[in-house]
Protein backbone atom coordinates (compact mmCIF):
# COMPACT_ATOMS: atom_id res chain seq x y z
CA UNK A 1 0.00 0.00 0.00
CA UNK A 2 2.76 2.21 0.59
CA UNK A 3 4.33 1.66 -2.64
CA UNK A 4 1.57 2.95 -4.14
CA UNK A 5 1.28 6.38 -2.09
CA UNK A 6 5.09 6.14 -2.97
CA UNK A 7 4.08 6.19 -6.93
CA UNK A 8 2.18 8.76 -6.86
CA UNK A 9 3.97 11.31 -5.24
CA UNK A 10 7.22 10.43 -7.06
CA UNK A 11 5.32 10.56 -10.34
CA UNK A 12 5.40 14.87 -10.76
CA UNK A 13 9.30 14.50 -10.30
CA UNK A 14 10.14 12.03 -12.58
CA UNK A 15 8.09 13.81 -15.32
CA UNK A 16 9.94 16.38 -14.60
CA UNK A 17 13.19 17.47 -17.37
CA UNK A 18 16.71 16.00 -15.79
CA UNK A 19 18.20 19.65 -16.60
CA UNK A 20 15.44 20.99 -13.66
CA UNK A 21 16.27 18.11 -11.04
CA UNK A 22 18.26 20.05 -7.81
CA UNK A 23 20.99 19.30 -6.66
CA UNK A 24 24.15 16.65 -7.26
CA UNK A 25 23.92 13.83 -9.36
CA UNK A 26 23.88 10.18 -8.53
CA UNK A 27 27.59 9.63 -9.30
CA UNK A 28 28.51 13.38 -7.23
CA UNK A 29 26.40 12.03 -4.50
CA UNK A 30 28.02 8.49 -4.41
CA UNK A 31 31.76 9.81 -4.17
CA UNK A 32 31.42 12.61 -1.80
CA UNK A 33 32.09 10.55 1.26
CA UNK A 34 35.70 11.35 3.22
CA UNK A 35 37.23 8.21 1.62
CA UNK A 36 35.80 9.43 -1.82
CA UNK A 37 37.23 12.91 -1.80
CA UNK A 38 40.21 11.38 0.11
CA UNK A 39 40.78 9.14 -3.04
CA UNK A 40 40.58 11.98 -5.28
CA UNK A 41 42.50 14.67 -3.84
CA UNK A 42 45.13 11.75 -3.22
CA UNK A 43 45.02 10.63 -7.05
CA UNK A 44 45.18 14.71 -8.25
CA UNK A 45 48.81 14.98 -5.88
CA UNK A 46 50.01 11.65 -7.39
CA UNK A 47 49.13 12.68 -10.84
CA UNK A 48 51.08 15.94 -10.11
CA UNK A 49 54.15 14.59 -8.60
CA UNK A 50 54.43 11.81 -11.46
CA UNK A 51 53.71 14.42 -14.17
CA UNK A 52 57.01 16.66 -12.98
CA UNK A 53 59.00 13.76 -12.53
CA UNK A 54 57.98 12.13 -15.93
CA UNK A 55 59.03 15.76 -17.08
CA UNK A 56 62.09 15.96 -15.64
CA UNK A 57 63.22 12.70 -16.69
CA UNK A 58 62.55 13.47 -20.27
CA UNK A 59 64.30 16.85 -20.19
CA UNK A 60 61.22 18.87 -20.51
CA UNK A 61 61.92 20.86 -17.32
CA UNK A 62 65.78 20.86 -15.80
CA UNK A 63 66.12 19.47 -12.43
CA UNK A 64 68.53 22.66 -11.52
CA UNK A 65 66.17 24.90 -11.78
CA UNK A 66 62.95 23.14 -10.63
CA UNK A 67 64.06 20.00 -8.74
CA UNK A 68 62.56 16.54 -9.09
CA UNK A 69 60.27 14.64 -6.74
CA UNK A 70 62.38 11.85 -6.63
CA UNK A 71 65.23 14.23 -5.39
CA UNK A 72 62.54 15.83 -2.68
CA UNK A 73 62.16 12.35 -1.24
CA UNK A 74 65.95 11.72 -1.06
CA UNK A 75 66.97 14.76 0.74
CA UNK A 76 63.76 14.95 2.93
CA UNK A 77 64.75 11.04 3.90
CA UNK A 78 68.66 12.39 4.51
CA UNK A 79 67.44 15.69 6.86
CA UNK A 80 64.59 12.94 8.83
CA UNK A 81 67.61 10.93 9.23
CA UNK A 82 69.60 13.19 10.23
CA UNK A 83 67.81 15.38 12.27
CA UNK A 84 68.12 18.61 10.82
CA UNK A 85 64.56 19.28 9.86
CA UNK A 86 63.19 18.29 12.88
CA UNK A 87 65.47 20.91 14.31
CA UNK A 88 64.52 23.26 11.54
CA UNK A 89 60.81 22.67 12.01
CA UNK A 90 60.90 22.83 15.70
CA UNK A 91 62.48 26.13 15.45
CA UNK A 92 59.95 27.79 12.79
CA UNK A 93 56.43 26.22 14.32
CA UNK A 94 57.93 27.49 18.05
CA UNK A 95 58.66 30.93 16.81
CA UNK A 96 55.31 31.10 14.72
CA UNK A 97 53.23 29.52 17.93
CA UNK A 98 54.59 32.38 20.53
CA UNK A 99 54.54 34.84 18.27
CA UNK A 100 50.98 34.22 17.36
CA UNK A 101 49.72 33.45 20.58
CA UNK A 102 51.94 36.76 22.25
CA UNK A 103 50.26 38.73 19.14
CA UNK A 104 46.67 37.70 18.69
CA UNK A 105 46.37 38.08 23.03
CA UNK A 106 47.82 41.19 23.40
CA UNK A 107 46.36 42.53 19.73
CA UNK A 108 42.60 41.19 21.36
CA UNK A 109 42.90 42.18 24.55
CA UNK A 110 43.63 46.07 23.61
CA UNK A 111 40.88 45.78 21.13
CA UNK A 112 38.28 44.46 23.69
CA UNK A 113 39.80 47.14 25.47
CA UNK A 114 38.79 49.85 23.67
CA UNK A 115 35.03 48.77 23.81
CA UNK A 116 35.33 50.74 27.23
CA UNK A 117 35.82 53.75 26.40
CA UNK A 118 34.37 55.45 23.28
CA UNK A 119 36.80 58.83 23.60
CA UNK A 120 40.06 56.35 23.61
CA UNK A 121 38.83 54.59 20.83
CA UNK A 122 37.88 57.44 18.68
CA UNK A 123 41.72 59.25 19.68
CA UNK A 124 43.22 56.04 18.99
CA UNK A 125 41.59 55.21 16.25
CA UNK A 126 44.24 57.05 13.58
CA UNK A 127 47.32 56.73 14.58
CA UNK A 128 46.34 52.31 14.47
CA UNK A 129 45.35 52.61 10.79
CA UNK A 130 48.42 54.50 10.13
CA UNK A 131 50.91 51.90 11.86
CA UNK A 132 48.20 49.55 10.10
CA UNK A 133 49.41 50.63 7.05
CA UNK A 134 53.28 50.00 6.87
CA UNK A 135 53.73 46.93 5.31
CA UNK A 136 54.68 45.09 8.54
CA UNK A 137 58.06 43.07 6.86
CA UNK A 138 59.27 46.74 6.19
CA UNK A 139 59.98 46.71 10.28
CA UNK A 140 62.32 43.29 9.89
CA UNK A 141 65.79 44.54 9.64
CA UNK A 142 64.69 46.91 12.91
CA UNK A 143 63.43 44.43 14.69
CA UNK A 144 66.54 42.67 14.01
CA UNK A 145 68.41 45.69 15.21
CA UNK A 146 66.31 45.38 18.09
CA UNK A 147 66.04 42.03 19.20
CA UNK A 148 69.18 39.96 17.63
CA UNK A 149 69.51 37.40 15.09
CA UNK A 150 68.40 34.56 17.41
CA UNK A 151 64.98 33.03 18.43
CA UNK A 152 63.57 36.43 19.94
CA UNK A 153 63.61 38.81 17.17
CA UNK A 154 61.58 35.89 15.02
CA UNK A 155 58.92 35.84 17.72
CA UNK A 156 59.09 39.90 17.82
CA UNK A 157 58.67 40.09 13.88
CA UNK A 158 55.71 37.37 14.09
CA UNK A 159 54.23 39.58 17.10
CA UNK A 160 54.30 42.56 15.31
CA UNK A 161 52.37 41.07 12.12
CA UNK A 162 49.77 39.63 14.34
CA UNK A 163 48.84 42.03 17.33
CA UNK A 164 47.40 44.58 14.75
CA UNK A 165 45.32 42.08 13.07
CA UNK A 166 44.13 40.72 15.97
CA UNK A 167 43.71 44.89 17.77
CA UNK A 168 41.58 45.52 14.67
CA UNK A 169 39.39 42.40 14.45
CA UNK A 170 38.44 42.71 18.19
CA UNK A 171 37.43 46.41 18.18
CA UNK A 172 35.54 46.13 15.08
CA UNK A 173 33.57 43.09 16.99
CA UNK A 174 33.34 44.23 20.23
CA UNK A 175 31.68 47.63 18.31
CA UNK A 176 29.47 45.47 16.48
CA UNK A 177 27.86 43.42 19.38
CA UNK A 178 24.28 43.73 19.51
CA UNK A 179 23.45 46.88 21.31
CA UNK A 180 19.99 45.46 22.13
CA UNK A 181 21.50 42.77 23.99
CA UNK A 182 23.77 45.31 25.77
CA UNK A 183 20.38 47.55 26.75
CA UNK A 184 18.76 44.29 27.90
CA UNK A 185 21.42 43.55 30.30
CA UNK A 186 22.00 47.40 31.27
CA UNK A 187 17.73 47.04 32.16
CA UNK A 188 18.32 44.27 34.35
CA UNK A 189 20.77 46.34 36.42
CA UNK A 190 23.88 44.98 34.84
CA UNK A 191 27.65 46.75 35.07
CA UNK A 192 29.68 47.64 32.15
CA UNK A 193 31.84 44.88 33.67
CA UNK A 194 29.17 42.14 33.04
CA UNK A 195 27.36 43.10 30.05
CA UNK A 196 31.39 42.89 29.06
CA UNK A 197 31.87 39.46 30.05
CA UNK A 198 28.52 38.40 29.12
CA UNK A 199 27.68 40.05 26.05
CA UNK A 200 31.10 41.48 24.23
CA UNK A 201 33.31 38.62 25.06
CA UNK A 202 31.02 35.70 23.68
CA UNK A 203 29.57 37.99 21.31
CA UNK A 204 33.07 38.69 19.40
CA UNK A 205 34.58 34.97 20.07
CA UNK A 206 33.43 34.38 16.32
CA UNK A 207 35.11 37.13 14.54
CA UNK A 208 38.27 36.64 17.05
CA UNK A 209 38.65 33.03 16.03
CA UNK A 210 38.09 33.64 12.54
CA UNK A 211 41.02 36.19 12.78
CA UNK A 212 43.22 33.54 14.14
CA UNK A 213 42.82 31.61 10.90
CA UNK A 214 44.59 34.41 9.24
CA UNK A 215 47.14 35.27 11.97
CA UNK A 216 48.67 31.66 12.03
CA UNK A 217 49.43 32.65 8.49
CA UNK A 218 50.71 35.96 9.37
CA UNK A 219 53.07 34.48 12.30
CA UNK A 220 54.40 31.92 9.97
CA UNK A 221 54.88 34.94 7.38
CA UNK A 222 57.05 36.92 10.53
CA UNK A 223 59.04 33.81 11.59
CA UNK A 224 60.39 32.76 8.13
CA UNK A 225 61.06 36.83 6.88
CA UNK A 226 63.21 36.93 9.94
CA UNK A 227 64.70 33.73 9.64
CA UNK A 228 65.76 34.80 5.80
CA UNK A 229 67.22 38.12 7.21
CA UNK A 230 69.53 36.11 9.82
CA UNK A 231 69.19 33.12 11.19
CA UNK A 232 71.11 29.47 12.13
CA UNK A 233 67.88 27.59 12.38
CA UNK A 234 64.28 27.15 10.51
CA UNK A 235 62.47 26.19 7.78
CA UNK A 236 63.68 29.98 6.56
CA UNK A 237 66.99 29.30 7.10
CA UNK A 238 66.70 26.22 4.98
CA UNK A 239 64.98 27.30 2.18
CA UNK A 240 66.82 30.77 2.02
CA UNK A 241 70.67 28.68 2.08
CA UNK A 242 69.65 26.13 -0.50
CA UNK A 243 67.92 28.73 -2.92
CA UNK A 244 71.57 30.73 -2.56
CA UNK A 245 73.07 27.36 -3.78
CA UNK A 246 71.00 26.14 -6.53
CA UNK A 247 69.87 23.45 -4.42
CA UNK A 248 65.72 23.51 -5.36
CA UNK A 249 65.05 19.95 -3.92
CA UNK A 250 66.13 21.45 -0.33
CA UNK A 251 64.09 24.28 -1.12
CA UNK A 252 61.19 22.21 -1.79
CA UNK A 253 61.38 20.07 1.26
CA UNK A 254 61.52 23.50 3.25
CA UNK A 255 58.26 24.37 1.57
CA UNK A 256 56.30 21.31 1.91
CA UNK A 257 57.12 21.02 5.58
CA UNK A 258 56.10 24.82 5.87
CA UNK A 259 52.87 23.83 3.99
CA UNK A 260 52.30 21.50 6.09
CA UNK A 261 52.82 22.84 9.52
CA UNK A 262 50.24 25.73 8.00
CA UNK A 263 47.85 23.27 7.61
CA UNK A 264 47.89 21.55 10.31
CA UNK A 265 47.75 24.65 12.32
CA UNK A 266 44.29 26.00 10.31
CA UNK A 267 43.13 22.22 11.26
CA UNK A 268 44.05 22.70 15.12
CA UNK A 269 41.84 26.03 14.92
CA UNK A 270 38.91 24.44 13.61
CA UNK A 271 39.18 22.12 16.43
CA UNK A 272 39.03 25.26 18.62
CA UNK A 273 36.49 27.12 17.36
CA UNK A 274 34.29 23.63 17.73
CA UNK A 275 34.88 23.27 21.29
CA UNK A 276 34.29 27.11 22.14
CA UNK A 277 31.71 27.74 19.97
CA UNK A 278 29.08 24.52 20.00
CA UNK A 279 26.49 26.91 19.38
CA UNK A 280 27.60 28.11 15.76
CA UNK A 281 27.55 24.43 15.04
CA UNK A 282 23.86 23.64 15.24
CA UNK A 283 21.25 24.66 12.04
CA UNK A 284 17.96 24.20 11.91
CA UNK A 285 19.10 24.40 7.75
CA UNK A 286 19.58 20.65 7.49
CA UNK A 287 21.87 19.26 4.85
CA UNK A 288 22.10 23.05 3.18
CA UNK A 289 25.83 24.32 3.29
CA UNK A 290 26.44 27.87 2.89
CA UNK B 1 11.57 43.43 48.40
CA UNK B 2 8.97 41.47 46.67
CA UNK B 3 5.58 42.80 46.59
CA UNK B 4 4.05 39.90 46.41
CA UNK B 5 0.16 41.21 46.05
CA UNK B 6 -2.52 38.71 46.35
CA UNK B 7 -3.95 36.60 43.46
CA UNK B 8 -6.96 38.80 42.86
CA UNK B 9 -7.70 39.25 38.95
CA UNK B 10 -10.54 41.43 39.76
CA UNK B 11 -8.57 44.49 40.98
CA UNK B 12 -10.13 47.72 39.54
CA UNK B 13 -7.16 49.28 38.09
CA UNK B 14 -8.76 52.82 39.04
CA UNK B 15 -8.72 52.23 43.12
CA UNK B 16 -5.09 50.03 42.58
CA UNK B 17 -2.33 52.48 44.24
CA UNK B 18 -0.13 54.26 41.66
CA UNK B 19 3.00 51.85 41.31
CA UNK B 20 4.53 54.46 38.49
CA UNK B 21 4.17 58.06 38.23
CA UNK B 22 5.56 59.83 34.95
CA UNK B 23 5.45 63.55 35.81
CA UNK B 24 6.38 65.99 32.98
CA UNK B 25 8.93 64.03 31.34
CA UNK B 26 10.53 65.65 28.25
CA UNK B 27 13.13 64.78 26.17
CA UNK B 28 14.84 65.57 23.18
CA UNK B 29 17.55 63.99 21.03
CA UNK B 30 20.26 65.86 19.41
CA UNK B 31 20.54 66.28 15.56
CA UNK B 32 22.81 67.84 12.93
CA UNK B 33 20.07 70.61 12.77
CA UNK B 34 20.01 71.14 16.73
CA UNK B 35 17.30 69.76 19.40
CA UNK B 36 14.43 67.84 18.26
CA UNK B 37 12.19 67.21 20.78
CA UNK B 38 10.46 64.13 21.27
CA UNK B 39 9.09 63.95 24.30
CA UNK B 40 6.92 67.14 25.60
CA UNK B 41 5.96 67.07 29.15
CA UNK B 42 4.29 63.41 29.44
CA UNK B 43 2.40 62.87 32.60
CA UNK B 44 0.62 59.55 33.21
CA UNK B 45 -0.35 56.39 35.76
CA UNK B 46 0.60 53.05 35.84
CA UNK B 47 -1.30 51.35 38.77
CA UNK B 48 -0.35 47.94 40.72
CA UNK B 49 -1.15 45.51 38.90
CA UNK B 50 -2.17 47.61 36.04
CA UNK B 51 -1.68 46.43 32.22
CA UNK B 52 -1.27 49.64 30.30
CA UNK B 53 -0.33 49.97 26.61
CA UNK B 54 0.99 52.79 25.19
CA UNK B 55 0.13 53.81 21.51
CA UNK B 56 0.59 56.34 19.13
CA UNK B 57 1.33 57.36 15.44
CA UNK B 58 5.31 55.80 14.55
CA UNK B 59 7.79 58.23 15.47
CA UNK B 60 5.77 59.37 18.29
CA UNK B 61 8.38 58.27 20.96
CA UNK B 62 6.53 55.19 21.89
CA UNK B 63 10.45 53.24 22.54
CA UNK B 64 11.09 56.58 24.14
CA UNK B 65 9.26 56.44 26.71
CA UNK B 66 9.99 52.62 27.39
CA UNK B 67 13.42 53.31 27.43
CA UNK B 68 13.26 56.39 29.95
CA UNK B 69 11.04 53.80 32.34
CA UNK B 70 13.79 51.09 31.68
CA UNK B 71 16.32 53.66 32.97
CA UNK B 72 18.17 53.42 29.58
CA UNK B 73 17.62 57.18 28.76
CA UNK B 74 17.99 59.83 31.15
CA UNK B 75 14.80 62.37 30.28
CA UNK B 76 15.64 65.80 30.41
CA UNK B 77 13.51 67.45 32.94
CA UNK B 78 10.58 65.40 34.24
CA UNK B 79 10.73 62.69 37.29
CA UNK B 80 9.01 59.41 38.05
CA UNK B 81 7.73 58.48 40.99
CA UNK B 82 8.06 55.01 42.11
CA UNK B 83 5.39 54.02 44.83
CA UNK B 84 5.91 57.78 45.84
CA UNK B 85 9.37 57.69 45.49
CA UNK B 86 11.34 59.56 43.00
CA UNK B 87 13.71 57.20 40.85
CA UNK B 88 16.03 58.35 38.04
CA UNK B 89 14.89 54.60 36.47
CA UNK B 90 14.01 51.21 37.19
CA UNK B 91 17.42 49.61 36.06
CA UNK B 92 16.87 45.72 37.42
CA UNK B 93 13.29 46.24 38.84
CA UNK B 94 11.80 45.51 35.03
CA UNK B 95 11.72 42.58 32.13
CA UNK B 96 11.81 43.95 29.34
CA UNK B 97 11.09 42.15 25.90
CA UNK B 98 11.46 43.34 22.67
CA UNK B 99 10.44 42.49 19.22
CA UNK B 100 13.69 40.49 18.76
CA UNK B 101 13.89 38.16 20.97
CA UNK B 102 17.20 38.93 22.51
CA UNK B 103 18.23 35.41 23.46
CA UNK B 104 21.94 35.07 23.85
CA UNK B 105 22.88 32.82 20.55
CA UNK B 106 25.84 31.25 22.67
CA UNK B 107 23.50 30.21 25.82
CA UNK B 108 20.82 27.39 25.88
CA UNK B 109 17.75 27.66 26.64
CA UNK B 110 18.20 26.68 30.01
CA UNK B 111 21.41 29.43 30.62
CA UNK B 112 19.23 31.87 28.49
CA UNK B 113 16.44 31.57 30.96
CA UNK B 114 18.84 31.98 34.38
CA UNK B 115 20.32 35.04 33.01
CA UNK B 116 18.28 36.93 35.32
CA UNK B 117 18.68 34.95 38.32
CA UNK B 118 22.80 34.47 37.27
CA UNK B 119 22.60 38.34 37.75
CA UNK B 120 21.08 38.44 41.05
CA UNK B 121 23.77 35.82 42.16
CA UNK B 122 21.08 33.28 42.91
CA UNK B 123 22.54 30.20 44.17
CA UNK B 124 23.23 28.30 40.72
CA UNK B 125 21.47 25.04 40.98
CA UNK B 126 18.72 26.82 42.51
CA UNK B 127 18.69 28.88 39.53
CA UNK B 128 18.87 25.91 37.45
CA UNK B 129 16.09 24.31 39.17
CA UNK B 130 13.93 27.10 38.93
CA UNK B 131 14.67 27.33 35.53
CA UNK B 132 13.42 23.82 34.57
CA UNK B 133 10.36 24.44 36.67
CA UNK B 134 9.59 27.42 34.42
CA UNK B 135 9.98 25.91 30.64
CA UNK B 136 8.33 23.45 31.69
CA UNK B 137 5.37 24.98 32.89
CA UNK B 138 5.66 27.10 29.85
CA UNK B 139 5.78 24.02 27.65
CA UNK B 140 9.44 24.38 26.96
CA UNK B 141 10.23 21.64 29.07
CA UNK B 142 12.87 19.05 26.82
CA UNK B 143 14.68 22.14 24.96
CA UNK B 144 16.73 22.70 27.80
CA UNK B 145 20.12 21.84 25.93
CA UNK B 146 18.43 23.72 22.84
CA UNK B 147 20.15 26.52 21.47
CA UNK B 148 18.02 29.63 20.70
CA UNK B 149 18.80 29.28 16.58
CA UNK B 150 17.15 25.45 16.30
CA UNK B 151 13.60 26.84 18.16
CA UNK B 152 10.61 28.56 15.79
CA UNK B 153 9.78 32.31 16.81
CA UNK B 154 7.17 31.83 18.44
CA UNK B 155 8.93 29.43 20.85
CA UNK B 156 12.10 31.62 21.17
CA UNK B 157 9.79 34.61 22.55
CA UNK B 158 8.13 32.02 25.40
CA UNK B 159 11.43 31.69 26.47
CA UNK B 160 12.38 35.69 26.36
CA UNK B 161 8.84 35.77 28.16
CA UNK B 162 10.22 33.24 30.49
CA UNK B 163 13.37 34.74 31.26
CA UNK B 164 11.72 38.35 31.77
CA UNK B 165 9.15 36.50 34.31
CA UNK B 166 11.41 34.64 36.03
CA UNK B 167 13.43 37.87 37.31
CA UNK B 168 10.32 38.51 39.44
CA UNK B 169 10.54 42.26 37.90
CA UNK B 170 7.96 45.22 39.37
CA UNK B 171 7.07 45.77 35.89
CA UNK B 172 7.02 44.06 32.59
CA UNK B 173 8.22 46.61 30.02
CA UNK B 174 7.17 45.14 26.51
CA UNK B 175 8.17 47.08 23.02
CA UNK B 176 6.08 45.06 20.67
CA UNK B 177 6.76 41.64 21.66
CA UNK B 178 4.79 39.90 19.42
CA UNK B 179 4.95 41.78 16.09
CA UNK B 180 7.10 39.97 14.43
CA UNK B 181 5.26 36.80 14.62
CA UNK B 182 2.33 35.21 13.04
CA UNK B 183 -1.03 35.71 14.00
CA UNK B 184 -1.79 32.38 15.40
CA UNK B 185 1.58 32.41 17.58
CA UNK B 186 0.91 36.02 18.38
CA UNK B 187 -3.19 34.82 20.23
CA UNK B 188 -1.28 32.17 21.59
CA UNK B 189 1.11 34.10 23.14
CA UNK B 190 -0.91 36.79 24.02
CA UNK B 191 -3.17 34.46 26.09
CA UNK B 192 0.29 32.91 27.68
CA UNK B 193 1.32 36.72 29.08
CA UNK B 194 -2.18 36.93 30.26
CA UNK B 195 -2.03 33.95 31.96
CA UNK B 196 1.43 34.82 33.37
CA UNK B 197 0.23 38.31 34.66
CA UNK B 198 -2.39 37.72 36.47
CA UNK B 199 -0.92 34.64 37.86
CA UNK B 200 1.94 36.73 39.15
CA UNK B 201 0.50 39.62 39.72
CA UNK B 202 2.94 41.84 37.34
CA UNK B 203 2.15 45.10 35.96
CA UNK B 204 2.48 45.43 32.24
CA UNK B 205 3.78 48.71 30.50
CA UNK B 206 3.16 47.01 26.94
CA UNK B 207 4.41 49.53 23.57
CA UNK B 208 2.85 48.85 20.40
CA UNK B 209 1.69 50.75 17.52
CA UNK B 210 -0.41 47.56 16.88
CA UNK B 211 -4.36 48.62 18.37
CA UNK B 212 -5.92 45.30 17.96
CA UNK B 213 -3.57 43.63 20.55
CA UNK B 214 -3.53 46.87 22.77
CA UNK B 215 -7.16 46.64 23.10
CA UNK B 216 -7.65 42.99 23.35
CA UNK B 217 -4.44 42.92 26.19
CA UNK B 218 -4.56 46.19 28.26
CA UNK B 219 -6.66 47.29 31.44
CA UNK B 220 -5.91 50.76 30.11
CA UNK B 221 -4.58 52.40 26.66
CA UNK B 222 -2.56 55.91 26.82
CA UNK B 223 -2.39 57.52 23.45
CA UNK B 224 0.42 59.53 22.18
CA UNK B 225 0.33 62.04 19.77
CA UNK B 226 1.60 65.34 18.11
CA UNK B 227 5.00 66.15 17.75
CA UNK B 228 6.61 66.33 20.13
CA UNK B 229 4.09 64.46 21.54
CA UNK B 230 2.38 64.41 24.90
CA UNK B 231 -0.76 61.97 26.35
CA UNK B 232 -3.28 62.59 24.23
CA UNK B 233 -5.92 60.36 26.07
CA UNK B 234 -6.19 57.81 28.92
CA UNK B 235 -8.82 55.14 27.84
CA UNK B 236 -10.51 52.36 30.52
CA UNK B 237 -10.73 49.46 28.26
CA UNK B 238 -13.45 47.34 29.89
CA UNK B 239 -13.90 43.60 28.08
CA UNK B 240 -15.76 41.14 29.63
CA UNK B 241 -13.25 38.42 28.68
CA UNK B 242 -9.85 38.70 28.40
CA UNK B 243 -8.59 35.84 27.26
CA UNK B 244 -7.07 37.00 23.53
CA UNK B 245 -10.16 35.51 21.38
CA UNK B 246 -12.85 36.57 23.44
CA UNK B 247 -11.42 40.39 23.79
CA UNK B 248 -11.98 40.07 20.45
CA UNK B 249 -15.17 38.77 19.93
CA UNK B 250 -16.49 40.86 22.52
CA UNK B 251 -18.84 43.42 21.33
CA UNK B 252 -17.16 46.12 22.61
CA UNK B 253 -14.09 45.51 20.76
CA UNK B 254 -14.84 47.06 17.89
CA UNK B 255 -15.93 50.21 19.62
CA UNK B 256 -12.86 50.63 21.42
CA UNK B 257 -10.63 49.57 18.49
CA UNK B 258 -12.62 52.49 15.86
CA UNK B 259 -12.41 55.12 18.95
CA UNK B 260 -8.82 54.52 19.46
CA UNK B 261 -8.05 54.37 15.89
CA UNK B 262 -10.21 57.77 15.81
CA UNK B 263 -7.70 59.31 18.17
CA UNK B 264 -4.72 58.11 15.47
CA UNK B 265 -6.52 60.12 12.86
CA UNK B 266 -6.33 56.26 11.34
CA UNK B 267 -9.53 55.70 8.85
CA UNK B 268 -11.03 52.79 9.79
CA UNK B 269 -13.94 52.83 7.45
CA UNK B 270 -11.77 52.65 4.24
CA UNK B 271 -11.13 48.89 5.12
CA UNK B 272 -7.54 48.85 6.24
CA UNK B 273 -5.52 45.71 6.57
CA UNK B 274 -5.80 46.23 10.66
CA UNK B 275 -9.27 46.65 10.27
CA UNK B 276 -10.20 43.83 8.68
CA UNK B 277 -8.14 41.29 10.82
CA UNK B 278 -9.87 42.92 13.72
CA UNK B 279 -13.25 42.32 12.50
CA UNK B 280 -12.05 38.89 11.42
CA UNK B 281 -11.06 38.09 14.81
Amino acid sequence: MTTHALKSAAAPEAERPAALRRGPGPLARAVDTTLGRGLIQAAAVAVFFAAWEIAVDAGWLTEFLVGAPSGIWRVFRASLMDGSLAVDTWYTLVEAILGFVIGTALGSLAGLGLWYSVLVARVVEPFIVAINSVPKIALAPIVILWFGTGFVSKVALAVSLTALVALIAAYQAARDADPDLQALMASMGATKNRIFRSVIVPSTLPAIIGMFRINIGFALVGAVVGEFISSQRGLGHLIYNASSLYDLNTVWVGLFVLMFVGFVLYHVIDVVERRILPWRQVSTAGGIQV
Amino acid sequence: MDPTPTPDSSADPKTAPVQLALRGIRKSFQAKAGPVPVLDGLSFDIHERDFVSIIGPSGCGKTTVFNVIAGLLEPDAGTMLFRGRPVPGLRGRVGYMMQKDLLFPWRTVLQNVMLGLEMKGTDPREATDTARRYLAQFGLGGFENAYPKTLSGGMRQRAALIRTLIMDPDILLLDEPFSALDYQTRLYLEGVLLDAVERFGKTVVLVTHDIDEAVALSKRVVVLGGRPSRVKNVHAIELGDRSPIGARSDPRFSEYFHTLCGELDIQTRAGSASTARAEAA
